[in-house]
């Protein structure tokens, strides 16, 4: 018996996909899966959420100075029990609406060893940045984003850092845990 | 250090959890504190904030949607921030 | 704090040669963390909590596993020979050898190679001799360098 949460989150107000950037084409995997996380904010959501944002909490005011400019954020992430439950040829599609002349892959990361497959593709209009999307991929699990509109990478890596567990410094003299 | 010893050294270096690692002791912990109450006292209060969302005029119900949707926002952002991170952390790594 | 979870998930994926177990057993770690926030001291003693307890779960966890068929090591497909970053090879033959060992002598071993302790530290956190810690690392370094020496994979 798994000991992890199983989280499906839908978004609350219409299911409007206008500001998704491609289509993710993997509802397959959600039966297989034994955790899904699936998530769907068009432009309507993130505004209204962001009245409810505690501009005095550190990640909270983050966020809410991200969404300006955002039209969605959209994302499937899976968790399987074995090796072997999809494949790459499930991410084929979402890659072939990638390769277009306003996409870009900016970075790769390719992990033999541990199975691992890592990508961020860049959208961009006139010259400024559109879109992002984040194909994240190990044996047991899966994750694609995509978040449309003028997205800050900085702000939005430096907000994945943050875990809610109070900083600890080095304690001095030894290696730090 | 003789050499065995420098490569078990590299053998056994740190390795990252899965990237929403973070995210998930998070919902576990909110799991956890939010835990309701069994019995006829859980019932009782559910039925008494029911009572009170539906008599507020829908001010209530507004300010329920929100924190839904704030919750739902934080959410999807640490996850795809989490992910952004451990691929940078991955790339920084391989440069090292 | 991305440091912390990889020293927690490290020393239970060391121990356990397992992801899954080891992200439970992480996952348990820091909701145990939190639900003793109140008594830890100092960033110190919160580091050196997270890793008597990150132990102590290992060990149960390992024992637990004992308890249910296992897949034998030899039996473990061997990693594939082209590899995108350095040459794993070695390092993927030493975690499995490793995690051949004994319950004891793996985890003084990964406390010294993973976390860099030194005796002293490794027999505080186990609870357990210096001297035992030493005889420990002496006779598991000699076994894996005999084990490496009759694969051919001797000092480069």
């Amino acid at each position: 018996m798994t000991r992890l949460q199983r989280v499906l989150c839908i978004a609350p107000l219409a299911a409007l996909l206008y500001g998704q950037q491609f289509k993710f084409h993997l509802e397959g995997l959600a039966a297989k899966a034994s955790n899904a996380v699936d998530v769907s904010l068009g432009s309507g959501t993130l505004k209204f959420a962001a009245r409810f944002l505690d501009s005095s909490d550190p990640d909270e005011a983050a966020v809410k100075k991200m969404i300006n400019g955002l039209d969605g954020i959209y994302i499937k992430t899976f968790e399987f029990k074995r090796d072997g439950m999809w494949s790459e040829s499930d991410l084929e599609d979402i890659r072939a609406q990638l390769r277009t002349p306003e996409w870009e892959r900016i970075v790769g990361y390719k992990s033999t060893e541990e199975g691992e497959n890592d990508e961020i593709w860049m959208r961009t209009e006139n010259k400024k940045v559109s879109g992002v999307a984040i194909i994240c991929s190990a044996p047991k699990r899966l994750t694609v984003v995509n978040i449309a509109g003028a997205v800050d990478l900085d702000a939005l890596a430096e907000l994945g850092g943050h875990f809610g567990v109070p900083a600890l410094e080095k304690a001095p003299g030894k290696k730090a845990p | 250090m003789d050499w065995l010893e420098q490569e078990l050294r590299e053998a056994l270096n740190r390795k990252d959890p899965a990237p929403d690692f973070a995210e998930r002791v998070r919902w576990n912990l909110r799991v956890q504190e939010h835990r309701p109450a069994h019995g006829l006292q859980f019932w009782l209060a559910t039925a008494a904030a029911f009572v009170i969302v539906a008599g507020a005029g829908g001010m209530g119900y507004r300010q329920h949607q929100g924190e839904v949707a704030r919750q739902q926002v934080m959410q999807a952002f640490r996850i795809a921030g989490s992910n952004l991170n451990h691929i940078q952390a991955q790339v920084r790594e391989v440069r090292r | 704090m991305r440091a912390h979870q990889s020293m927690v998930f490290s020393l239970a994926y060391h121990f356990l040669h397992d992801r899954e177990s080891a992200e439970e057993v992480a996952q348990e770690v820091f909701l145990s963390l939190h639900r003793n926030l109140g008594a830890i001291q100092s960033p110190a003693h919160a580091g050196f909590w997270l890793r008597k307890v990150t132990v102590q779960r290992a060990f149960d966890e390992g024992r637990r596993r004992k308890r249910r068929p296992q897949v034998a090591l030899e039996d473990i497909v061997e990693p594939a020979a082209s590899v995108e970053r350095g040459d794993p090879l070695l390092g993927e033959t030493l975690r499995r050898l490793v995690a051949t060992l004994a319950d004891a002598p793996r985890m003084v071993m990964i406390l010294r190679y993973q976390e860099d302790l030194d005796p002293m530290e490794i027999a505080e956190l186990l609870d357990m001799p210096v001297a035992t810690v030493k005889s420990h690392l002496q006779r598991s370094l000699a076994l894996l360098r005999g084990k490496l020496e009759r694969r051919g994979l001797g000092e480069r």
